[in-house]
């Protein structure tokens, strides 16, 4: 059998496949030196992106998102603690991602994902640098912690954020970032009031004479929301949003996440074997604002549904 | 109080726990269940698979408010410290979200694997499945329940035997699996989990409705004989109509929501 050097006309269905299995790196080649790739995307070309939100009732905020067939579901949960003495009158967030076994081939009960606790750190440094930086200006987070407290001193919320991947195709932290997001814009903070424990419970129906701590403080204000777009780089190559096999082949990821206004909030380059120039870079970040749009109309339509029910 | 830097928080819910004090009168033959289903009805039920592209199968579970993702991946190469076996092996692991329970990460104590029902799941499906025809090699059958809204285990295993069709596994017949509550003198088919929170018993049939065999059989609690009698009759024929729903869910016929209901006479 002859290797498909010339063309490819006179190769039948199945040595399609085998090729693609033993030479990956030749198979992607050929079509990128056609600037298109094997699933008929253009190469700056992001998959197809949905998001739903309330996807989980036991939840106070969630959503669901898909890029491609990479899936994420968020899901926020509000619990109460009691604020630090640096910081009395702010509430907390902690984020965490999980790959369970069920969303690849590679990871197994027991033995957690490699990449779960980089993209988990990836994500709370995003949206929680953010806010930190807030003691430099007046205030220029995606979430103000101080809309998280609800006695001060006292009592504040405990926001816990849990990002679930239950189909790795790619393009993780993206849509992980996505998912959170939009859980954030769909969470409901529950009215609540303080019991005769000095505990804060949450205020069914009727009020019962309680009088809510929280009264009309049920969204948080999303400013400046990050947005992202993974890249890979292969030789002169720029690829948007890659999906699993790619990301195996070629192996040089470019991560941007960029604010609402446009401004760069994160580059993420984790090494990889294609050491880039500046001007690829730059495309990378031209390419995620290109793609930031696209998200924030996404993003805007599944929210403004909301809003209408 | 700790205000300690650096280390988390403790955190409390604010909904307030399962009071027992408003107890329903489940005794009482007029009062209908708190979904308005009767005694002997499930919840409607319902089965996609091939929901995740990186699986060799999957399927997807939705029986009211508990819902549940199995992926199967496999046949493949066994771990090395495993002995040689002229058969093939069944792994099964079921783990929770940390969002699955009311009440955040409370769904078991030693992480989010369970352990206890891993083991079932593996036990259920054991029998079923035909482990000659992938000599050598493991079928790893993972599920991660998204919510946990009561009868989680039957649900698990159902929608696992759909993910082992999806892949191609040859199995004897697809498996199904339903649970019957016993509270005061009433069995209360494919309860909740407000309903299993006052069971007095539990039974948990698992069975190959149309060789008429049963794989695993769990009751616990506190039973007699005409009552195990009936709960073993309510379950099996609630169990070969789920298997009329997953079989045309695997042909492809109609993925729409169906309403499930087995009355007995």
């Amino acid at each position: 059998m002859a290797l498909p050097d010339a063309s490819g006309d006179v190769l039948s269905e199945m040595d399609v496949d085998a090729f693609r299995r033993l030479f990956p790196l030749r198979f992607f080649e050929t079509h990128l030196v056609k600037s298109t790739r094997p699933d008929g995307r253009s190469l700056a070309e992001a998959r197809e992106t949905s998001s739903a939100l309330g996807a989980v009732a036991s939840a106070d905020g969630s959503a669901l998102v898909k890029i491609g067939s990479t899936r994420m579901l968020a899901a926020i949960k509000m619990e109460v603690m009691t604020p630090s003495k640096e910081s009395p009158d702010e509430g907390c967030i902690a984020i965490d991602f999980h790959m369970p076994p069920i969303c690849s081939p590679t990871v197994r009960p027991g033995r957690p994902a490699e990449a779960a606790p980089v993209v988990s750190k990836q994500l709370s440094d995003t949206i929680l640098r953010q806010v930190k930086c807030l003691s430099c200006c007046s205030f220029c987070g995606m979430i103000n912690l101080k809309e998280l407290s609800l006695i001060s001193g006292k009592a504040a919320w405990m926001a816990y954020l849990d990002i679930y991947c239950l189909d790795a195709d790619g393009a993780l932290f993206d849509a992980a970032l996505l998912s959170a997001v939009a859980a954030f814009s769909h969470l409901q903070i529950p009215v609540v009031s303080m019991n005769d424990d000095g505990k804060v419970v949450v205020l069914s129906g009727d009020h019962g004479g309680k009088e809510p701590v929280n009264k009309g403080k049920r969204k948080l204000t999303l400013s400046s929301i990050p947005l992202s777009l993974t890249c890979l780089l292969h030789k002169n190559y720029i690829l948007a949003d890659p999906t699993a096999e790619e990301e195996s082949v070629m192996e040089t990821l470019v991560t941007v996440v960029l604010d609402s206004s446009g401004q760069l909030v994160s580059l993420y380059k984790p090494g990889g074997p294609v050491l880039a120039y500046t001007s690829a870079i730059q495309d990378c970040v031209a390419l995620t604002r290109q793609r930031a749009r696209e998200l924030q109309t996404i993003l805007d339509e599944v929210t403004s549904g909301m809003e209408v029910d | 109080m700790a205000g300690k830097g650096g280390a988390t928080p403790s955190t409390y819910s604010p909904s307030p726990t399962t009071q027992k004090t408003k107890s329903l009168s489940f005794g009482n033959d007029e009062v209908l269940r708190p979904d308005d289903r009767e005694w002997h009805q499930c919840r409607p039920a319902f089965f996609q698979i091939g929901v995740v592209a990186a699986a060799a199968g999957s399927a997807y579970a939705d029986f009211g408010s508990t819902k549940v993702i199995v992926s199967v991946f496999g046949p493949r190469e066994s771990k090395k410290a495993m002995m040689y076996s002229d058969i093939g092996r069944l792994n099964c692991n079921v783990s929770y979200t940390n969002f699955a329970t009311p009440v955040r990460g409370q769904a078991y104590d030693l992480g989010s694997d369970h352990k206890e029902f891993s083991s079932m799941l593996h036990k259920a499906l054991e029998g079923a499945t035909i482990l000659e025809t992938f000599p050598k090699t493991t079928v790893d059958v993972f599920a991660l329940v998204l919510e946990s809204g009561g009868s989680d285990l039957p649900v698990v295993i159902s929608c696992a035997s759909l993910a082992l069709a999806d892949a191609g596994i040859m199995m004897y017949d697809l498996v199904t699996s339903v649970s019957v509550s016993c509270l005061g003198k009433n069995l209360v088919l494919d309860p909740t989990l407000e309903e299993e929170s006052y069971q007095d018993g539990s039974l948990i049939l698992t069975c190959m409705p149309s060789r008429d065999e049963v794989t695993q059989l769990t009751i616990t609690g506190e039973w007699s004989t005409p009552k195990i009698n009936e709960g073993m009759k309510i379950c099996t024929d609630a169990c070969s109509k789920f298997s009329q729903i997953m079989k045309s869910c695997l042909k492809g016929l109609d993925s729409a929501l169906e309403e499930e209901d087995s009355n007995v006479d």
